[in-house]
């Protein structure tokens, strides 16, 4: 029964995404720009699922996310920006534009490795995981938990945020890195290179979502649950919930990452605001608007507030914070278990209903 | 015999020189006044030609005057108009400056100063040609200038000046000086220029030591100048030691103004974090929109303000005074009601209303916004303006020291009334154990309530103390709500000493380590001691003694 509504579900998921859009798109009905908004909120389903797996099933809240995302966005956006470049400096190697208008005479050193692809890709995952390791171990390893993990990463993210909008970090500052020409030889502008990065999202989402499935049906999956009930005596049953902790949370952080590298060439520019307290907060709110602890929620919640936005933003552009206050403020005292709670909900008296008339149909042709 | 003679000789020349100084100062009045009252046309071209070359100070108010075309008799006496005053129909009106022998205020006869319109005044009219004679001294008219500021730039131009006669004139136009300010960046002037003509080491010495006690802004660098291209070579290395004598001093006093502005940075944490504080205590409660009664604070001074000025027309200071305790009260009331509708239903899970009160302070930046626009200023009481001068260079503004004593005030109340009062003993008693204390017989829903109002009505008042510093914008919370928590993380949940020394603590190490790297590095840091800290420490500096299992 179940598994067979999930097929059901899943198949409605991909003939709209998979098949109708972008045959919408080759049709010109669908718009370029609708195309990649879907492809940027598949990036954000992504991420969405990594807060759902250390959120909503270990039960730690990180609120630096956004963070993690926008290392990935910028490790990609570093790369296409170098290969860009057309200044040169003062010893013959090309660097980007906005290092000239800074006046920086040569490449920083931390720049050089994103010439190559294959190194930006590997360090756009990399960076985040050791950033998630070495600040994981250390709040998990003095038991952090709870708000002050909550607060610790937010400081994190704010920080970090800061840290950004630094012009001296070379990184852009609050304009950040943008001017986009080309990936790998394809250029950014054209619609097919947009579809094909939205094609590549969505299977990136898929994909993620299979692995994160399978990785929260394992045994590893349970442990998380386990901590998530109760931490305290899931290591009284002497598993080293450190272990997990840090794991779960380099698994979030990759995610992130991944999600930010997908996301970055799509929207053709990548500044700190992406990375700020609200944007990790918002993620966080994704997921509990979706509906956390299942990650279909989790994929649900970031679609459709990000559906929303986009709606209410050309709309009412005044009223969205609003909106999303109002939905935050709903969602946690009224519908804690999200969209998906509240439609298994409402499925739930519907099925009771038919079940009841036929008990009681079946009452009235025994008597 | 020889004696009496040289004392006739000397006696003669006395009243030599004494007669030739008071004829000087007598053919300057008489010059005046035939500039004021020519006997015919050309006396008074004369005159002032006269009046350029003998570059008298006292005669500079008049010659600026006419160089400005506003000088006017009244009374047979010579005046200028200050700035222009608009009054409520309109019309303009001048205060009135007498210009000679004394440049001063022109005093009606209840003495206060004289106002008039220009109108009501009979102009002295001067021919163009005579106020081109003036450009001779024109650098030197300033030197009079009513404003300090503009006779400090007049001083410092005279520096550059190729006049011979300059140094005569700065030293007379100092004498005439009375605004503090001023006097120490002229004699800066005056000895620099006298130190770079002296010939010998000791008078040299005697400038170098009266350019330091003097202290004026430029000293070090003057004296590092001189120290690398001066003619004496003693006096070269004197003025070398002078200069690390005072780098070293001024270090210690750049030392002290960071210590003060992180003790004043600390109290405004203190004040945010006792509210978040003693309510997270409490009742498990994050309240991320707590920021936000910190704005409501803030705009209810705003209000007040404008109901005293704008539509009550009292011009006072006093708005600011009974702003504290409305702020206080308002920003209370806004609580309580967030308590009443949303906080009610998530006592004691923390993460539910990190969430909700996030959505809640979304709600509340945007609604102020819409009312207020972005950008909205309080005019600070005037009587907090300017600084406590503890020495020269050490200036302690009366606002932050208003900041430090009120929180100083706030929390001696808030520690009464939590260790001394019976609210302050329930209060407690919930935090403890909430379960116990409504079986005591405590009505904990009250208490959470009447906390609440507390906590939001204390941020409220950190909100009307951050007007004095800062502009009013919709997400001024924001800016301190992460501080503030990992004020409260540091602290310990819900102790009052825990905020105090943590805030103490943050606010010092930022500005001190502000000092030595950029704000944002500082940040950084900070974040990273934390977490250091926590190692040690993970439930803060004064964490729940008991044995009360977690899960």
């Amino acid at each position: 029964m179940e598994k067979t509504k999930d097929f059901r579900l899943y198949g409605a998921f991909i003939v709209l995404f998979l098949v109708l859009l972008p045959l919408g798109n080759l049709f010109g009905i669908v718009s370029n720009n609708t195309i990649s908004l879907w492809g940027r909120y598949f990036c954000f389903a992504i991420v969405a699922l990594g807060v759902d797996l250390i959120w909503g099933y270990t039960g730690i809240l990180s609120m630096c996310q956004a963070f993690f995302f926008c290392l990935g966005g910028y490790s990609v956006a570093m790369h296409i920006v170098m290969k860009g470049a057309t200044a040169s400096g003062a010893d013959g190697t090309s660097i980007p534009d906005f290092m000239v208008w800074n006046q920086v005479e040569s490449l920083p050193f931390f720049w050089a490795p994103f010439q190559s692809f294959g190194l930006a890709m590997i360090l756009g995952l990399l960076i985040p995981a050791a950033f998630a390791f070495v600040f994981g171990y250390f709040i998990f390893r003095s038991r952090i938990k709870g708000v002050y993990m909550a607060i610790i990463t937010q400081a994190l993210a704010l920080a970090m945020w800061l840290l950004f909008l630094r012009n001296e970090t070379m990184l852009g500052g609050t304009n950040g890195l943008t001017d986009f020409k080309s990936l790998l030889g394809f250029s950014l502008a054209s619609p097919n290179v947009k579809l094909g990065l939205y094609l590549l999202s969505l299977a990136g989402l898929c994909g993620t979502y299979f692995l994160s499935k399978k990785l929260v049906d394992s045994k590893f999956g349970k442990v998380l649950q386990a901590i998530r009930d109760s931490e305290s005596r899931t290591s009284y049953t002497a598993y080293r919930v450190l272990d997990y902790k840090l794991a779960v949370f380099i698994v979030g952080a990759l995610l992130a990452a991944f999600a930010g590298m997908l996301y970055a060439p799509q929207t053709g520019i990548i500044t700190p605001g992406r990375m700020d307290v609200r944007a990790s907060v918002e993620m966080v709110m994704w997921v509990a608007l979706g509906g956390r602890g299942k990650l279909k929620g989790a994929i649900m919640g970031a679609l459709i507030v990000n559906f929303l936005y986009s709606i209410c933003t050309s709309l009412f552009p005044d009223s969205w914070l609003f909106i999303l206050g109002f939905l935050f403020v709903i969602t946690v005292l009224y519908f804690d278990k999200g969209f998906l709670g509240m439609i298994e909900i409402i499925g739930n008296k519907f099925r009771k209903k038919q079940i009841t008339e036929k008990v009681s149909g079946r009452q009235v042709v025994e008597s | 015999m020889n004696y009496i003679v040289k004392m006739w000789l000397g006696f003669c020349l006395c009243l030599f020189i004494g007669k030739q100084v008071s004829a000087q100062s007598d053919s300057t009045s008489f010059y005046v006044n035939e500039v004021l009252s020519p006997s015919n046309d050309s006396a008074r071209t004369q005159a002032i030609k006269r009046l350029v070359s003998i570059r008298n100070p006292s005669t500079f108010p008049i010659l600026s005057a006419i160089n400005d075309k506003k000088i006017y008799m009244v009374d047979g006496k010579a005046v200028t108009t200050g700035e222009v005053e608009e009054l409520a129909d309109g019309s303009e009106i001048f205060p009135l400056f007498y210009l000679f022998p004394e440049n001063k205020p022109v005093l009606d006869t209840d003495g206060k100063p004289k106002k008039t319109s220009e109108g009501s005044l009979k102009k002295v009219d001067i021919s163009r040609s005579d106020r081109l004679s003036l450009n001779l001294i024109l650098p030197y008219l300033n030197l009079a200038n009513p404003e300090p500021k503009k006779r400090i730039v007049a001083y410092g131009q005279l520096l550059t000046s190729a006049d011979d006669t300059k140094i005569k004139i700065l030293s007379e136009a100092l004498k005439l000086e009375n605004d503090k300010e001023a006097r120490t960046a002229g004699k800066e002037i005056l000895f620099q220029l006298k130190l770079n003509e002296a010939v010998s080491e000791n008078e040299a010495r005697a400038y170098i030591d009266s350019l330091d006690s003097n202290w004026g802004e430029n000293v070090t660098i003057i004296l590092k100048e001189y120290s690398a291209s001066g003619k004496l070579a003693g006096a070269k290395k004197y003025a070398a030691e002078k200069v690390e004598a005072l780098e070293g001093l001024q270090s210690r006093i750049e030392k002290a103004q960071n210590l003060f502005s992180g003790l004043s940075l600390g109290s405004i944490l203190i004040l945010i974090a006792l509210g978040l504080a003693i309510v997270y205590g409490l009742a498990g409660i994050i309240n991320m929109a707590h920021g936000e009664f910190l704005m409501i604070g803030a705009y209810t001074t705003f209000c007040v303000q404008s109901l005293f000025i704008d539509t009550l027309g009292i011009k006072s200071d006093m708005f600011f005074f009974v702003s504290l305790p409305i702020s206080f009260i308002v920003a209370g009331l806004f609580g309580l009601v967030l308590e009443r509708l949303v906080i009610r239903h998530l006592y004691s899970r923390p993460l539910e209303s990190l969430l909700a009160t996030w959505g809640v302070s979304l709600i509340m930046v945007q609604t102020a916004r819409s009312i207020f626009g972005d950008l909205t200023a309080v005019k600070a009481p005037s009587f907090l303006a300017g600084g406590w001068q503890v020495m020269p260079h050490l200036i302690l503004p009366y606002n932050r020291l208003f900041i430090i004593v009120l929180t100083i005030v706030v929390v001696s109340l808030t520690y009464l009334m939590l260790y001394r009062s019976r609210l302050g003993i329930q209060i407690r008693a919930v935090t403890q154990n909430r379960s116990m204390s409504a079986c005591l017989g405590v009505e904990t829903r009250k208490v959470d309530a009447i906390t609440f109002f507390l906590g939001s009505g204390l941020a409220g008042l950190a909100g009307c103390a951050m007007t004095l510093i800062g502009n009013v914008v919709p997400d001024m919370g924001q800016t301190y709500i992460v501080d503030s928590f990992l004020v409260v993380v540091t602290g310990g949940v819900g102790k009052i000493a825990g905020a105090i020394l943590s805030g103490l603590g943050i606010g010092f190490l930022t500005k001190v380590l502000e000092s030595f790297y950029e704000a944002v590095y500082g940040k950084v840091l900070i974040l990273a001691l934390i977490v250091v800290f926590l190692q040690f420490k993970p439930r803060g500096l004064f964490p729940d003694k008991g044995r009360i299992a977690e899960d």
